[in-house]
């Protein structure tokens, strides 16, 4: 595990916790510390009688800690990792003791117990049943859907801004109803768009008839290919058994984290990593949603590679995918660039040609350049093609400054007219921008 | 692409007052649009969604960037060497910290080291820097080459770029010049002023008094026909705020009036004392018959405030302040020991020491001051910034115990670093004040805490039961930032 401070930092819940996480990054704070293949582990004497035990899985990057904190991970957790990064002289290398034994049995055991928890006979009748109450009430959601929509064009969208979100909020409750939550979702992005703005007619209308695009396509599902019918049913909020889908083969290979994006709403966060195998020059998107006070699934880092088999949720355009297994890698891979922007169009070309409502996805593009055009900041290939930066993308001085004005090897995330630069490439390195 | 722009309209207006036709979509459409526009089975409102989405999916796939031969003159090569990795990492830290002195101490270390950051830090130290405009400077220096290429493009951080003083006084934002105003009166108060010469008559009023207030740093006899002219300003703030940098400078027409004054009205007179056996020497204080009106003007009340004063006593109290301790010396033929011993002495001097000390404190008499703090019997708190750093030290640690908070309201405005003696005095005194000497003390203060006095913060620990706990979490909090100061100091000297 070799993690750069900047890394272990982006682990961190918020910016107090690298706070104290630093502050924790002190061999004197630590009563013991120790390393294994496996685990890294120490004792912190906090306010308590006794020291809090802290102990880390570096082969997924897991923490546990016997301290209060609702946060995770905690300040002791970043703090041991930290200092571990810092100097691994500072750790002892020995067995672990009994008390992380027994939490990596345990992790492990969590594991098997799934595994056999996937293997119970389900009522299939009962699924059948559920299955079709829950198709009634999504065509139903439709339905409203759908004369709501037309309601808004037959009318005109020209009043449109004057709504307010109260509008959009009505629409999408019934969609939740309904059991539709990604076409809720959908409909929550129209009130999120800024009706102050130029250009909110094209914005606006882009997702209206994303929306049409989904509820025809689940109406007509039956002449569509199986794999689109999957992005359509998961666009429209039907889940997938990840159970089920870790059963599937997945691709082993070595991923770089490119970047990690986080959202929060009513206190869900969502964390959206984006990833790139070094061998198979696939690009991966993993989600995660964090219920506040809840523990994650896993700890990844823009920057680290992982060595991981990934599966794939069901898709004509792959992207989604969960971690089937994953193994501690020291491995610093190559990647491949795509040459220019050209070629970012025509991969997005055959995309929305296969799934006209996608969404966003990375790219690695070779030797990009901002620079500054109509009062605007841009990024320029090396034939002078131009993609204008997100308009509310926040680290274009800390992307200005890495670059100096030369061009530089670049992972973006976007589409059609709209990046967002994730992290460059510079003397070898993986530098993450945020 | 025209055909989207149709859509939009239309979808603006509704399709109850506008549709689209097959006509108006593109060739490549034609062999679909009919397909849509002759469906009997749908609506109007279905067809123009339809042949939207087809439009969308059109405009998707045929996108492709605009070329354009824009370009940005890049960044010039480095001339310095990027600062260690260890550095790098205690700056990091520092910011996180958000302390203001630390940033200064480190960026001062990273100036005298002639390195410079990394370029992704280099934003940050640049907003900084307009956050702290006394950092500016060291913040230019440091983020050598690509922090003036990023001041060329964000007009907010152009204080990083190459202009020379003179150049930045002449262009430069309002703060700009006072802030380079400010350095050049340190170091060349002559040329600060042939600076606010030159520009005099294109400043407004506010600015005047702004710009004089800069120069009230450093004044001397050379400032005095400059800022006599300006008697016939028009602003009444310009002209007070001129009168006050006059009443500093020695020689300058309204200290000669008021030396004049004294002159005739503080005689020695020697008095008998013991029956006719001894003599003694007095202080007699009286004011001459028909004084000018328009030398009240000047700021000097006429009738007295305070009750232990009597007017003419008051009067030349006021005008003693404004007169150089210098001046006694050479009327009554004494040096300053004679002198304080005579105001002490005598019923009418004792009255006036105070003003004595104001004149000390304003013409910044360090002989006086030191005479003054060795013989007073009274302690005159304002004296102790007159004193070098050694005088300081022995007075602040005498007198302590005394007056704690006074002694650590001046300890606070030193430059140098608090020898251990007096910081161990300090942190005593504050632990058992925690609510005064608080974390926000700590962190304002922690340039002057010295590094040795890691190993002495528990020797600080106060005895009462109560404090300690708190004093425990402040204890470390004192650790964090003086580490702080230790990894800065070690990552530029290896």
């Amino acid at each position: 595990m070799n993690l750069t401070e900047d890394q272990i930092l982006t682990l961190a819940p918020d910016e107090s916790s690298k706070k104290s996480g630093k502050d924790l990054a002190n061999p004197s704070k630590w009563v013991s510390r120790g390393a294994s293949e496996n685990a890294l582990w120490g004792e912190c004497q906090g306010s308590g009688s006794k020291p809090y035990q802290t102990q880390i899985d570096t082969a997924n990057i897991a923490f546990k800690c016997s301290c209060p904190s609702r946060k995770f991970p905690c300040k002791h957790g970043l703090g041991l990792l930290l200092l571990y990064a810092r100097d691994k002289k500072n750790f002892t290398v020995s067995a672990e003791p009994a008390w992380v034994t027994d939490w990596l049995a345990k992790r492990t055991e969590k594991q098997e117990k799934q595994a056999e928890k996937k293997s119970k006979p389900v009522d299939e009748a009962a699924q059948a049943k559920r299955q079709q109450s829950r198709q009634a009430k999504v065509s139903e959601g439709i339905d409203e859907l759908s004369s709501w929509l037309k309601d808004i064009i037959r009318n005109g969208i020209i009043s449109i801004p004057e709504k307010g979100a109260v509008f959009f909020e009505n629409m999408s409750r019934r969609l939740i109803d309904a059991q539709s939550p990604g076409l809720a979702g959908m409909v929550n992005s129209l009130a999120e768009i800024n009706y102050y703005t130029e250009g909110w007619p094209t914005r606006f209308m882009d997702q209206v008839l994303k929306i049409y695009m989904v509820i025809e396509g689940y109406r007509n599902s039956a002449d569509l290919e199986e794999s689109l019918q999957q992005d359509i049913k998961t666009r429209i909020g039907f889940t997938q058994n990840q159970d089920e889908l870790k059963e599937q083969p997945g691709i082993m290979d070595t991923w770089l984290i490119l970047g990690k994006q986080v959202t929060e709403t009513d206190n869900v966060t969502t964390e959206k990593f984006w990833l790139y195998g070094t061998s198979t020059d696939q690009y991966a998107l993993l989600l995660q949603f964090i219920i506040r006070g809840q523990g994650v699934q896993f700890n990844l880092t823009p920057g680290m590679f992982v060595q991981a088999e990934l599966v794939f949720f069901p898709s004509a355009i792959p992207l989604r995918a969960l971690i089937k297994r994953q193994v501690a890698t020291d491995e610093v891979s190559h990647f491949k660039t795509l040459d220019n922007w050209q070629s970012v169009a025509e991969i997005e070309t055959r995309l929305n040609s296969v799934v006209p409502f996608r969404t966003e996805r990375a790219f690695i593009v070779r030797q990009l350049t901002p620079v500054q055009y109509n009062q605007q900041w841009w990024l320029k290939d090396m034939e002078n093609n131009i993609v204008p930066l997100k308009t509310d993308y926040r680290h274009t001085w800390k992307l200005l400054a890495l670059s100096g004005g030369q061009p530089i090897d670049m992972a973006v995330v976007g589409m059609e007219d709209q990046f967002e630069p994730l992290g460059i490439w510079q003397d070898n390195a993986y530098k993450i921008i945020q | 692409m025209e055909i989207w722009n149709t859509i939009i309209n239309t979808a603006l207006m509704g399709t109850d007052k506008k549709q689209i036709s097959a006509s108006e979509l593109p060739a490549a459409l034609g062999e679909y649009a009919p397909l849509i526009l002759e469906n009997p089975a749908k609506d109007k409102e279905d067809k123009f969604l339809q042949l939207s989405a087809l439009l969308l999916n059109y405009r998707l796939c045929g996108s492709k960037p605009p070329r354009k031969e824009t370009s940005l003159a890049p960044a010039e090569a480095e001339q310095k060497s990027y600062c260690n990795e260890g550095g790098l990492e205690v700056l990091k830290d520092i910011l996180i910290e958000d302390n203001f002195h630390l940033l200064n101490f480190w960026l001062k270390h990273c100036t005298e080291k002639q390195v410079i950051v990394m370029p992704e830090l280099v934003p940050v130290l640049l907003a900084k820097a307009t956050e702290h405009k006394k950092l500016q400077y060291l913040v230019a220096d440091c983020c050598g080459k690509r922090g003036e290429w990023l001041g060329k493009l964000n007009t907010a951080w152009n204080f990083s770029s190459t202009q020379t003083g003179e150049e930045l006084w002449q262009t430069g934002s309002f703060e700009q010049r006072k802030e380079i105003l400010r350095q050049t009166r340190s170091i060349d108060p002559a040329k600060a002023r042939e600076w606010v010469q030159q520009t005099w008559s294109q400043e407004d009023a506010a600015s005047k008094t702004a710009l004089l207030e800069i120069l009230a740093d450093n004044s001397s006899s050379t400032d005095i026909p400059f800022l006599e002219s300006l008697d016939t300003e028009k602003g009444k703030k310009v002209k007070d705020m001129a009168n006050q940098l006059l009443k500093q400078i020695p020689g300058s027409a309204i200290i000669r009036l008021y030396e004049k004054l004294l002159s005739e009205s503080v005689q020695l007179k020697k008095e008998k004392a013991l029956l006719g056996m001894m003599s003694k020497t007095t202080l007699h204080c009286k004011l001459p018959e028909n004084i000018d009106d328009a030398f009240y003007k000047t700021g000097i009340d006429k009738l007295s405030n305070k009750k232990e004063l009597s007017d003419d006593e008051y009067v030349i109290s006021q005008v003693l302040e404004f007169v150089p301790p210098v001046f006694w010396e050479n009327r009554f033929q004494l040096n300053p020991e004679q002198i304080i011993d005579l105001f002490q002495k005598d019923a009418n001097g004792k009255k006036l020491i105070p003003a004595l000390v104001r004149a000390i404190t304003r013409f910044k008499d360090a002989r006086w001051a030191i005479r003054f703090m060795e013989q007073s019997q009274v302690f005159y708190i304002d004296i102790i910034p007159l004193l070098n750093d050694q005088q300081q030290e022995q007075f602040s640690n005498k007198l302590f115990d005394r007056y704690p908070d006074d002694i650590i309201q001046y300890a606070t405005r030193r430059k140098s670093e608090w020898s251990i003696e007096l910081a161990i005095k300090i942190l005593r005194h504050a632990a058992k004040n925690p609510y005064q000497y608080n974390r926000a003390f700590f962190s304002q203060h922690i340039h002057l805490l010295p590094v040795h006095m890691v190993g002495e913060l528990e020797r600080c620990t106060p005895p009462e039961e109560h404090f300690r706990s708190g004093w425990s979490n402040m204890s470390d909090y004192i650790m964090k930032l003086t580490s702080l100061k230790i990894q800065t100091i070690k990552a530029f000297t290896t």
